[in-house]
């Protein structure tokens, strides 16, 4: 198939950017995404061009490194898939296809489809662990977790830390991301300890890195890859308000 | 322990803030559509009810709802001014094209719809309760109770005022306002202040823009009988 796109090209944080348009042949439809992504760059290559720059990993879709908006949508048209797991079937011959950066000002663009998503590493790093001292390992079954509780853990440890969230939300919010975190750790026993502490250092690391506010649209939950819920976020603002005013989350 | 300031400052504080006014104002909302749905049982059932708002505890009471009411109106309408304008702030650079998913018109508009309302809101005021515009319909006819007691004519100022098709229209397009609003806005409240019972949520999600409707029509009611003179003097 025959494709137009539009991407956004931007040669450094410092320079404006613009949307280029590609006209790009012979694309299968077995391609993904990112290999049809390959090709044209390959073709700019050899026509000398500076080729677009995008992250990528596993291609797996569990990495959570790829990402890009594709026709106003993060990770493309299809639910719970990334970008790599996208496949040009999804589209059709003469298609025009929209390729930006993740927008916000927390994930300030490096260079064309690249964000710098360091903001989500700082909001980790107030809390998003559990303390313990080191040592051998525990013994299996040491801590009985009850079903709903793991299943729980499970669903919000899916979060594979894209940013889809954050693309999809009109106010660039990273409440499904910090929710989720926040919330894996909420639903063991090895969270408890730290879990109003958590809650507050990790919203208001939130705040200062200039993510916006949920204004509960749930765009977020119908953009992530893994399907979180914004169940999560209900908690988190449950956990967070509890220990704001001195009580236990 | 986090200093006061700090939380108070944070997006989720300022959340809090916002829903839990915000549903003191619907329950306020519910609380003055019934008074209206008075017209129905007559002239003497809404005078009767109006002199005893104005006199419950020699009118402590009103001025107390009154007090609690503005300070709410404030609280809610300050935390949305500051979060509106750091949401703003978090994506400087839009992007070409947006496809939206799960946000609907009521959810995108919530800013303009609200401030859409804060000037009805005064017009409101100005129209009801200070006298100062329609003034020919204000409080110029007085009704003698039961009691004997003579107090100001409510319920012909309301008939006189939306005989008026411009203050009937003006009157019915800020009730779709308000329903557009609440739309959103009561479903929202809940999740924001973190309810998150399976049972529950699917609940208040049906509950909430079913709500807004129905708020939006109740008080639509009165102005339509009276343009189509179901309701007269």
């Amino acid at each position: 198939m025959n494709l137009r796109l539009h991407i956004w090209r931007q040669a450094g944080p410092d320079d404006m950017g613009m949307l280029k348009t590609y006209d790009i042949a012979n694309v299968s439809e077995h391609m993904s995404f990112l290999e049809m992504l390959d090709v044209l760059n390959e073709e700019l290559i050899a026509k000398g061009e500076n080729p677009v720059a995008f992250d990528h990993d596993c291609r797996e879709g569990i990495c959570g490194t790829c990402g890009m908006v594709i026709n106003g949508r993060p990770h493309g048209p299809l639910a719970r898939t990334t970008a790599c797991q996208l496949h040009m079937r999804t589209f059709k011959d003469g298609d025009e296809i929209y390729i930006e950066p993740w927008r916000a000002k927390a994930f300030p663009v490096l260079r064309d489809l690249v964000v710098d998503r360091g903001s989500f590493d700082r909001i980790i790093q107030k809390g998003g662990f559990i303390s313990v001292n080191t040592g051998n390992a525990q013994d299996g079954n040491t801590l009985p977790i009850g079903k709903p509780d793991a299943d729980r853990a499970m669903d919000a440890a899916a979060c594979i830390g894209c940013g889809a969230c954050v693309a999809a939300c009109p106010n660039s919010s990273a409440m499904l991301f910090t929710a989720a975190k926040i919330g894996h750790l909420a639903s063991l026993p090895q969270g408890q300890a730290e879990r109003s502490s958590r809650a507050l250092d990790m919203v208001l690391q939130m705040d200062t890195e200039g993510f916006g506010a949920c204004t509960n649209h749930y765009e977020c939950e119908a953009a992530c890859p893994k399907g979180i819920s914004a169940e999560f976020i209900a908690q988190m603002n449950r956990d967070f308000v509890a220990s704001a005013l001195g009580g236990k989350a | 322990m986090k200093a006061f300031g700090d939380i108070w400052r944070s997006n989720l504080f300022q959340k809090w803030l916002m829903a839990i006014t915000g549903l003191f104002l619907v329950l306020f909302l519910l609380g003055h559509l019934s008074g209206n749905l008075l017209v129905f049982l007559g002239q003497a059932h809404i005078n009767e009810y109006a002199h005893g708002l104005r006199t419950m505890g020699h009118g402590a009471v009103l001025w107390g709802a009154r007090i609690g009411l503005l300070t709410f109106f404030i609280l809610h309408v300050a935390s949305a001014i500051t979060l509106s304008r750091r949401n703003r702030q978090a994506r400087p650079q839009k992007y070409a094209k947006v496809e939206a998913r799960s946000s609907t018109l009521a959810s995108r508009t919530m800013l303009y719809s609200g401030l859409l309302l804060i000037s009805y809101v005064l017009y409101h005021l100005a129209h009801f309760t200070w006298g100062a515009v329609h003034a020919q319909h204000y409080a110029q006819a007085t009704f003698i109770l039961p009691s004997g007691e003579l107090v100001p004519d409510v319920y012909t100022m309301v008939v006189k005022s939306f005989s008026e098709p411009l203050i009937t229209v003006l009157y019915l397009l800020s009730m779709v306002m308000v329903g557009l609003h609440l739309n959103h806005a009561i479903a929202s409240a809940f999740q924001t202040l973190g309810v998150t019972n399976r049972r529950i949520v699917p609940m208040v999600r049906t509950i909430g823009p079913a709500l807004s409707i129905l708020i939006a029509l109740g008080f639509s009611a009165v102005p339509l009988a009276i343009i189509l003179g179901l309701v007269k003097i």
